[in-house]
């Protein structure tokens, strides 16, 4: 019993400790990827340069969103004016040059370059995958747990299998929730709202819905060996829902992200292993802390019953 | 788990026949719950007006009305069971239980499939006079209706005996069988509006959909069958 609580508690430092440093990393070592970039820096709230950018264009009309830039018009008799732009129209552009301004009627213009800087936007959204994906990834691999512990139960009837299914089954229903709230703030950063129908979040919807039933069954059934069996069934019945969840934004067509292989690199790519490792083993000390509270309370039980003969 | 016995499966399922035949019980409920799912329907759609196409929407409605339908359906017969103590004397007669198994799936969908095959005619007449229906890829819908019913009914009977055993059994049964059953309803109602719909486009979703119901019947009827044994034991 004691190194039960042993186990946890230094499970739980350690989970903490490489969870916490994981974060550190992502936030402060980790670079911020871009979300796509501007090219007037009022636009958004937080930009960084990106340097410098120069586009040709041989319309006027496309011109109108580059007034107050650097420009370099070449007319149709091939004379070039340098200037900031002034205004541009359908009908013809506007430059103060040096000399003074010019200008150009729409049907002489040969062609135009901009010259401006662009900003990108970091995606700070970005930074909830260093906890999201190993909480959804422990979440699977609790319910993993789960079903091998409910199939050696129905394999050898003993109900040390039954606690430690029921207690996995606990311990997912914790990491579900985190997942779901996570994936919820995340897809409103990202898409702009906060649910979408989508393939991988329609099936992990699914599941926790699953999770929820699993202990819905188990609560309202009566006798104890009969609850442990029909747990044990349907969280092998539910289980078939993991894998599907798990390949199907791989098999159809999902705007959920997907990691690729050598899609993370240095920092990225550390601070991730060391978020997996931490959630691992937090998920290891959640557990074994319920599971020394469930077998403390049979103790009582037992001493209960023996008191009262 | 020895092999499966053509006489006994034929006998109990006679028996579920039987005893349907003197009451009419199952199919009257159940046709009935149908058809009051229409007139929801109706006041669901009274604000719609005619803004969409109701061959869309079709599939949908209709597989919702089938998966309401076959949870009651599937509530009874497994309650009857237990209520008239049937279902312990099954357990004490010599019988294997995956034959206990098969006989009350194939007694629910043959139920189920009687309901669909009521309910059908009526949906159209109700909801799709006048449109423009392709006459040969209609004539693939028995084969959805068929694959989804035999899914439906399988895992719904596995269900259905753990639920009857449990307080609150509708909302037991509910609650374990519209998230199970998802992949199914996805598939089925993908393939009932390519089928509806027709035309080429039209048959290739409707094969698309019915691998996927095709799919899931084989995974999950050999789970549901791999596991009855435990259930209908414990």
């Amino acid at each position: 019993m004691k190194s039960l609580t042993t186990k946890a508690m230094i499970a739980l430092v350690l989970g903490g400790v490489l969870t916490l440093g994981a974060f550190l990393g992502a936030f402060l070592w980790a670079g911020v990827p871009d979300f796509g970039f501007v090219r007037t820096a009022e636009q958004v709230d937080s930009v960084r340069y990106r340097g410098p950018f120069e586009q040709t264009i041989d319309e006027a009309r496309y011109l109108g969103n580059y007034v107050g830039y650097r420009v370099e018009v070449v007319g149709d008799g091939g004379q070039t004016f340098r200037g900031e732009l002034t205004s541009a129209d359908e009908d013809s552009l506007t430059l103060e040059t040096d000399s003074g301004a010019v200008t150009i009627v729409a049907p002489a213009l040969e062609s135009a370059t901009v010259f401006g800087s662009e900003y990108g936007r970091p995606d700070w959204g970005q930074k909830i995958f260093y906890f999201h994906v190993p909480v959804a990834e422990i979440s699977f691999i609790v319910f993993a747990f789960a079903a091998f512990y409910a199939v050696r139960f129905l394999m050898t009837r003993n109900r040390e299998y039954d606690t430690k299914q029921r207690v996995s089954m606990e311990v997912t229903l914790v990491f579900v929730g985190l997942t779901m709230a996570t994936g919820i703030l995340w897809t409103k950063a990202a898409w702009g709202v906060w649910w979408d129908w989508e393939p991988r979040l329609t099936t992990y919807f699914i599941l926790t819905l699953l999770v929820v039933a699993y202990f819905v069954l188990r609560n309202s059934v009566e006798d104890e060996e009969r609850r442990a069996v029909y747990g044990a069934v349907f969280s092998i019945l539910a289980f078939i829902d993991v894998p599907i969840s798990f390949f199907i934004t791989r098999l159809i067509p999902s705007n959920h992200p997907v990691i690729e292989r050598g899609g993370l690199e240095g920092p990225m790519l550390i601070s991730f292993i060391v978020a997996q490792i931490g959630m691992i083993a937090l998920g290891y000390a959640i557990y074994q802390l319920r599971m020394g509270e469930v077998q403390l309370r049979d103790r009582i039980e037992q001493a209960k019953t023996l008191l009262e003969r | 788990m020895a092999g499966l016995s053509g006489r006994q499966l034929r006998a109990m399922l006679r028996k579920d026949i039987v005893m349907e035949l003197r009451t009419k019980e199952m199919i009257m409920s159940m046709g009935l719950y149908a058809l009051l799912t229409m007139v929801v329907y109706f006041v669901a759609l009274s604000q719609a007006g005619s803004s969409f196409d109701p061959r869309d929407i079709a599939a949908g409605l209709l597989w919702l009305a089938f998966i309401f339908t076959s949870m009651l359906g599937l509530n009874r017969s497994l309650v009857h069971e237990k209520d008239q103590g049937c279902l312990e004397a099954l357990l004490l007669s010599p019988v294997d239980r995956p034959v206990i198994f098969f006989a009350k799936a194939g007694g629910n969908l043959i139920f189920l499939l009687a309901v669909e095959l009521l309910t059908l005619p009526v949906f159209g007449f109700l909801f799709l006079q006048g449109e423009q229906m392709d006459a040969s890829s209609l004539a693939l819908l028995p084969l959805i209706l068929l694959a989804g019913s035999v899914g439906i009914s399988g895992v719904g009977t596995l269900l259905a005996t753990m639920s009857v055993n449990t307080s609150g059994k509708d909302f037991v049964l509910a609650m374990l069988f519209i998230p199970l059953m998802y992949p199914l309803l996805l598939g089925a109602v993908i393939a009932t509006g390519g089928a509806i719909v027709g035309g080429a486009e039209g048959v290739g979703v409707f094969w698309t959909g019915m691998g996927w119901v095709v799919g899931y019947d084989v995974i999950m009827l050999l789970a549901s069958y791999g596991l009855y044994e435990f259930i209908v034991g414990a």
